[in-house]
């Protein structure tokens, strides 16, 4: 029986670490006061690059740096327009979501076709990360716990936390006050994103090493629910993300044990993720961890030097 | 360098031109830098969208109508983003009537009127769903209607996979045929059905007539520019934004009539590979028109145009990219609609703005 | 009140100056607007260790003349020198970085942070990664200096207004200012806590600091400042020396050839009628922070008469006019009109029954800027039920337009375009139509000129007078209430601490409940 359990837990950590880390990533983003409607675009992109970058490299930390960087230059980007103009939060997200559609299939179709080659020849087709940890799956928690109380740590004690939770409640006061807006925003939205690339990686390296067109949509958005159920919070963010994570395992196991149709399975997670929103907007959670106040909001000051 | 307000605005459709035209460069750009796209060959892709009116005039008064559907609630702020899913709901109610009731061989006409009235009440039931958390608990519409979008794919990948599967397709999972009754019958030498154009006039006037001289219409328009003036005026908020993206719904819903009476004529699996992707397409459609209602007939034309031109790319260069894209269009056109998006969004503030240069001294 | 202050000695005086160089000084300086030149060749000097002040009405320039000082804006023409060297100011950080801090009316700090994490943001020698607790012990110190008590942990938004104020003030003094910009900082405490803040700004210029104090209240720059420049219609209309000063030429000074029109005499007193038409009756309503707002309010308003509200800005007014409109939802206690128990009732039932609603801040919550006068108009529910008739509105609002003087070209234009007066002046045509018998108004004139604030005053009386309507009036300005109403009644912490006939009260007492 606890056989059982320790492979359920090590099989579920890749995915609850992938939603862990896209999720406090999205959130500290948006903690500056920008509304991310990019994740599940650039989580796919994410998914796409990690993938195509570890058939061609044949290298993991590879395909990781890789698609932190890249996530990370579009949570720049994203930063950068909303800041320095005063355009939609929302527009702007949804169409780097459709772009980053796009570009995933771009970038992984050509991949397929070279992992396809090399597994009919029977060599390896890409690398990827193992997920047995066995009894190290202790130290496993342990370090997500600490990453999560320094993220805690950055956010709530120190200045620049300071800083960002200014920019998200209120730009033009942080401005007054002495606040680079722009270089905090850049600040969060970078390691966000490039957060959230980590997560992509870990998703198509660990827990799903196979590749497909389209692979990884949705997921964003999972973790979009879960950053929001969880008001934003770095540490609470643990407690959806490993609910998340043992939900699509447990649904594997209900799926085959109950004979329940995939399709309705694969309904769950998105059920679970409106339910968990409306959970958090229904109690107490949304005034204790309330939105940044500016969030999605457009922060313009006419004649500001650029 | 300095923002600086400009005098006198740039005219209004200057800029969707500008972001056409530059969206579709920069898209050109990344074909050809990800996937080897001659430029040649997706400027002649494009070039056959925009000359082929009677091929892409059933894209185009698919489109047009979601135009309007989203536009109704764009008015009021509303981002409804979950058109995919209404249209998905719609296609399932008119599925129903077409396959599962009498009615088409009991009378036709009714028939596929019903197919349509149903497929609107269940594209604006399904936004009814997404609409209530964001009026009364104030929860952001767009991840609530986009993940429902998913929640409706598997709703009906459930029915046709299941009890819905066809007794004669040898036990493949899709539906039947829809009867030949329930088919809405076509304008010769177009793509388009007779009920297409019939709808697509009904809804343009229709939401003209809402938006121009009814409350409703002004209290939407409202809401999307002060929804605190609302308030005070005593007007029911909540109700404000139910409506708005309950009829954008009911519209967007139609489309999924149209989609299987007059185009599939039966629903496949997995449905997320058959959709058409017109609830995603028609928020290009809804933005490019600047939420002008005269405006979005043009802005569908031109988006059908390179909706068909990333089909068409696919059999004129076959090869890799061609060859390799399962669900075909949806690559080609992500990049046409992110790229153009993404330009207009940022483009829009040179309407209001200019850039100016001091010097220093 | 005002006019007794013309012969009284100023509260303090300076030590000479002559002989200094200043210390910041404006040559020239220009900025346009579209439509409008907001700042035309304006020259000034200001010394070190004077206490400056720079009065005009609203409209007059001020504001943007200290948001070029402060980096806001870029002058279009023009120079700023400080301490002898051209400079350009980019940004309020820049400014700050030559000592240069602004303590605006609304506080700039952020509620949901606390004092200490405001204060640090703006301390460039703590690095970003240091821990906020780092400069609790420099905040205690110099909040004992300066004589608050401020716990440097707490969060903002616990704070009452001149809490919030004074930590203001402290910020600046940690951000080593040498040049104080008060933007209207003090003009709405009450008179005794603006004492305080005197005795602070006076040592602060004694200590060789320098305060430009910016206000359109004639008696503050009479009341502490060694030296006065007038803004007129972006123009500098003249400078005194506080010595030479009287209330009489700095009037002439501020408005010109209208200086005859701008009066604060009250308006004649109306005559109730013996109906009651608003009645509020023990009532307990919840804040935005928890707590009540408002406890235990007893109110009446007569037919025909005006009750006015006075009270310091967050003592539960603003709760009390949401609660009546039905804007908020009352906790305990009843609120009658005309009559009806309204307390369950909504918004809607008061907007087609007669009660007209002027808001704070009419541009966030009256009007919707992007549409249309017409459209602004159209929303009311009483006009628009079902199908609109344009036609008729459109006859409306052009006889409003007519009647209001409404500067703008017709009635399809967007609110937007329209000047900040005559956006107030459609807010005001608007609810004073539909106001039949209530009109519920806060703040109704605050951020217009003074001309057109009286006459707005004057317009609302007027329909008080004739057409026996009622109006409750909450305001921030002691003024407007003194000018405008019948009875005042005096908010203080939530309660009403006392209701007088406005004609026999006394100001320094009003004043007195305002804080104690």
């Amino acid at each position: 029986m606890s056989g059982s359990i320790l492979s359920f837990i090590v099989g579920a950590s890749s995915l609850f670490l992938a939603y862990y880390l896209a999720a406090v990533g999205h959130g500290l983003m948006e903690k500056s006061g920008i509304l991310n409607l990019a994740i599940d675009g650039v989580f796919t992109l994410g998914v796409a690059i990690a993938f195509a970058v570890s058939v061609y490299t044949l290298s993991v930390p590879m395909a990781i740096l890789a698609t932190s960087i890249i996530a990370a230059l579009f949570g720049l980007m994203l930063a950068f327009i909303t800041t320095k103009l005063p355009i939609s939060h929302g527009a702007a997200g949804l169409s780097t979501m459709f772009l980053g559609y796009g570009l995933a299939a771009l970038v992984g179709l050509p991949a397929k076709v070279v992992e396809n080659k090399r597994l009919i020849s029977g060599s390896e087709g890409l690398a990827i990360i193992q997920p047995s940890l066995g009894y190290m799956w202790v130290w496993f928690y342990v370090a997500v716990f600490i990453v999560a109380v320094s993220i805690w740590y950055l956010i709530e004690k120190t200045k620049i936390g300071a800083a960002i939770r200014a920019a998200g409640e209120n730009p033009a006061s942080a401005e007054a006050l002495g606040v680079n807006v722009l270089a905090v925003r850049l600040f969060a939205s970078g390691v966000g994103y490039a957060l959230i690339g980590i997560g992509a990686a870990i998703f198509e390296l660990a827990y799903s090493p196979v590749w497909s067109q389209g692979k990884g949509m949705g997921y964003g958005w999972i973790a979009f629910a879960i950053s929001l159920s969880a008001g934003r919070h770095p540490i609470l963010t643990l407690v959806p993300a490993m609910i998340f994570a043992a939900l699509e395992k447990f649904r594997f196991i209900i799926e085959s044990t109950y004979n329940v149709p995939t399709d309705l399975g694969k309904m769950l997670p998105f059920v679970a993720a409106i339910a968990a929103m409306i959970i958090f907007m229904v109690t107490p959670l949304k005034r204790k961890l309330a939105p940044p106040k500016s969030l999605g909001k457009i922060y313009f000051r006419e004649e500001r030097t650029v | 360098m300095v923002i600086v307000r400009r005098v006198k605005p740039l005219p209004y459709w200057i800029i969707p031109i500008i972001a056409l035209l530059a969206g579709i460069a920069v898209s050109m750009i990344i074909l050809y830098i990800l996937a080897g796209a001659s430029p040649a060959a997706v400027f002649s892709a494009i070039a056959y969208g925009f000359t082929r009116p009677g091929v892409i005039a059933k894209i185009f008064i698919a489109l047009t109508i979601v135009g309007i559907a989203l536009l109704v609630s764009f008015k009021g702020s509303i981002w409804n983003i979950g058109g995919e899913g209404q249209i998905t709901f719609g296609m399932m109610a008119a599925a129903w009537v077409a396959l599962f009731t009498m009615l088409p061989y009991i009378n036709p006409g009714l028939a596929q009127a019903s197919m349509i009235i149903l497929a609107m009440i269940a594209g604006g039931f399904w936004a009814l769903l997404a609409a209530l958390p964001r009026a009364y608990l104030g929860l952001d519409e767009v991840p609530v209607t986009l993940i429902m979008n998913y929640i409706a794919y598997y709703i009906v990948d459930l029915l046709v996979y299941g009890p819905w599967r066809g007794k004669s397709t040898y036990n493949y999972p899709r539906t039947d045929t829809i009867p030949s009754q329930a088919m809405f019958p076509q304008i010769p030498g177009t793509t388009m059905t007779w009920d297409g154009l019939f709808l697509l006039i009904i809804t343009f006037i229709g939401v003209w007539y809402l938006l121009r001289n009814t409350s409703i219409g002004l209290r939407i328009k409202i809401l999307g520019n002060n929804p605190n003036l609302l308030r005070s005026s005593g007007i029911n908020v909540p109700l404000t934004i139910i409506l708005a993206l309950t009829i954008s719904g009911l519209i967007a819903g139609s489309v999924g009539a149209l989609y299987l009476g007059g185009d599939v004529y039966h629903i496949g699996y997995p449905i997320e590979s058959q959709t058409a992707n017109y609830g995603y397409t028609g928020i290009l459609v809804a933005w490019l028109s600047m939420l002008e209602l005269i405006a979005v007939p043009l802005a569908a034309y031109i988006v059908s145009a390179l909706y068909e031109a990333g089909i068409k790319y696919q059999t004129l260069v076959g090869g890799n990219l061609g060859g390799m894209l399962a669900s075909g269009t949806s690559a080609i056109v992500d990049i046409f609609i992110g790229s153009i998006l993404l330009l207009y969004t940022i483009l829009i503030t040179f309407s209001e703005y200019k850039i100016k240069i001091i010097i220093e001294r | 009140m005002a006019a007794e202050a013309d012969n009284a000695k100023p509260t303090f005086l300076s030590p000479p100056q002559e002989g200094k160089q200043p210390i910041v000084s404006l040559r020239g300086i220009t900025k346009r607007f579209p439509g409008v030149i907001a700042l035309d060749h304006i020259d000034l000097d200001i010394y070190p260790g004077t206490v400056h002040a720079l009065l005009g009405e609203n409209g007059a320039g001020k504001s943007t003349l200290v948001k070029v000082l402060y980096g806001i804006y870029t002058p279009d023409e023009g120079e700023i020198i400080i301490n002898g060297k051209p400079t350009r100011l980019t940004s309020p950080a820049e400014a700050i970085n030559m000592g240069i801090v602004m303590v605006s009316q609304s506080p700039q700090i952020i509620d949901r942070l606390t004092v200490a994490e405001n204060i640090i943001l703006g301390l460039k020698k703590y690095k970003y990664f240091v821990p906020v607790t780092k400069v609790y012990k420099t905040i205690r110190e110099e909040s004992k200096k300066v004589g608050i008590k401020i716990e440097p942990g707490i969060e903002v938004w616990r704070l009452s207004y001149t809490q919030k104020q004074l930590v203001e003030i402290l910020r600046a003094i940690l951000l080593g200012a040498k040049v104080l910009l008060l933007d209207e900082a003090i003009t709405y405490l009450p008179i005794e806590e603006k004492q305080r803040f005197y005795k602070f700004i006076r040592k602060f210029a004694d200590e060789g600091g320098t305060v430009v104090l910016i206000t359109h209240k004639i008696y503050e720059a009479m009341d502490v400042a060694d030296k006065i420049t007038v803004l007129r219609r972006g123009k500098v209309a003249g400078h005194l020396d506080r010595k030479e000063a009287t209330i009489e030429k700095i009037r002439k000074l501020m408005f010109g050839e209208r200086s005859a029109e701008i009066t604060y005499e009250r308006l004649p007193t109306a005559t109730p009628e013996d109906k009651t038409i608003l009645e509020v009756k023990d009532l307990w309503v919840m804040g935005d922070f928890g707590g009540y707002a408002v406890q235990d309010v007893s109110l009446e308003v007569k037919k025909g008469e005006v009750l006015g509200i006075a009270g310091v800005a967050g003592n539960g007014q603003k709760e009390l006019i949401q609660a009546i409109m039905r804007l908020r939802p009352v906790v305990k206690g009843r609120i009658i009109y005309n009559g009806e128990d309204i307390t369950r009732k909504s918004t809607y039932y008061l907007r087609v029954n007669g009660v007209g609603y002027i808001p704070d801040l009419p541009a966030k919550y009256g009007v919707s800027i992007e549409n249309t006068i017409l459209e602004n108009i159209a929303v009311l529910p009483v006009y628009s039920r079902g199908i609109i008739d344009w036609n008729k509105l459109r006859e409306l609002t052009l006889k409003l337009i007519k009647e209001f003087e409404i500067k703008t070209p017709s009635p399809d234009t967007p609110v937007k375009f329209l000047s900040g007066g005559n956006i107030m002046k459609v807010l005001v045509a608007r609810e004073l139509t539909v106001a039949t018998n209530l009109l519920v108004a806060y703040n109704p004139t605050r951020a217009l000129d003074e001309a057109t604030a009286i006459k707005v005053r004057k317009i609302i009386k007027d329909k008080v007078l004739k057409d026996k309507v009622s109006a409750i009036i909450a305001s921030e300005d002691l003024d407007e209430i003194f000018q405008i109403s019948d009875r005042i009644a005096v908010m203080n912490s939530g309660k009403i601490v006392g209701v007088f006939p406005a004609d026999k009260a006394k100001r320094e007492e009003i004043e007195h409940l305002m804080v104690m």
